[in-house]
């Protein structure tokens, strides 16, 4: 899977935690999580815990720490997908 | 370090069933922290949400003096967390009754911090309990961002109009993303946090002695 195959991936797993919809579906890899799609911080566990589901991997503590923007969040995904198991 | 930080959680949003789940809460709370519900009547979801708006009032306390500190909730550790005498709690200027107050102490690796937090049925509100703080939370209509956004402000200047004595307070944002009050063109020395979820909105500020 590459980045931008997980960024249309990962547009799903935010989806449901964003009101600024039009900004979602123009993100790119500088869109900030919090700043620009204006998702409450409350729910950064959430998207962590779907993206986990939607990708089928395991994101630990520090990983999890990078997901504040769109590109970070993507190089957590590909990272984990990419690592054997 | 003379700053503000806060946090609130609308109860009605999260999900209770997950957050039980410790692929969840270990995400950000660590063994030892889970070891703090012991000796607490509060609920398990409740007592998850009480530390994440910890962290997050700390996160936001260090934030304004370090514009590049990455938000690292398993980094900020809650090392004490105790129930409160009500006496304790005159600092609160809210619209609703509160059911049970705590107060802790949170490790940011370097030094601790203090802080108190209030709960109810509909929310979880945490500040960092450092300095001269003022704090209020409020109901609002709508949870739309925008109307948070200008509630918690409209809010926060009602408080501060009556204890600073000028008719030309306004808040801005900072580039960092936290906000700052200014007095005209001048920006004052009163450091201000806001929060909001859902339907409730807090502020807490510090005086400066």
């Amino acid at each position: 899977m590459d980045r931008k195959e997980i960024l249309i991936e990962l547009k799903k797993v935010l989806a449901p935690y964003t009101e600024s919809k039009e900004m979602l579906d123009g993100i790119n890899e500088d869109t900030d999580l919090i700043k620009d799609l204006k998702i409450n911080s409350a729910n950064l566990v959430d998207i962590i815990i779907d993206a986990e589901a939607q990708y089928n991997i395991e994101i630990d503590f520090d990983a999890a720490e990078k997901m504040y923007n769109v590109g970070n969040c993507i190089d957590v995904i590909a990272d984990k997908i990419n690592k054997p198991a | 370090m003379i700053s503000a930080g806060n946090d609130i959680v609308a109860l009605n949003l999260v999900d209770k069933e997950r957050t039980n789940l410790p692929a969840f809460y270990s995400k950000f709370i660590t063994p030892d922290e889970l070891s703090l519900h012991q000796d607490l009547t509060i609920s398990f979801e409740n007592f998850v949400w009480l530390l994440w708006s910890v962290k997050e009032s700390a996160y936001k306390y260090l934030k304004r003096g370090d514009e590049h500190l990455v938000f690292s909730p398993s980094k900020l550790i809650v090392q004490k967390l105790l129930v409160s005498p009500e006496s304790d709690t005159n600092l609160l200027d809210m619209d609703k009754l509160i059911d049970a107050y705590y107060n802790g102490v949170v490790s940011t690796g370097i030094s601790t911090i203090e802080f108190k937090s209030a709960i109810n049925n509909l929310f979880i509100a945490t500040i960092i309990n450092e300095g001269d703080v003022y704090w209020g939370v409020k109901t609002i209509d709508s949870g739309d961002y925008h109307d948070q956004s200008n509630s918690v402000r409209l809010f926060a200047l009602a408080k501060l109009n009556g204890i600073i004595v000028t008719d030309d307070l306004w808040i801005d944002k900072h580039p960092s993303g936290y906000p700052f009050i200014l007095n005209g063109a001048h920006p004052l020395d009163i450091p201000i946090s806001f929060a909001h979820h859902g339907c409730y909105v807090s502020y807490a500020f510090q005086l400066p002695k």
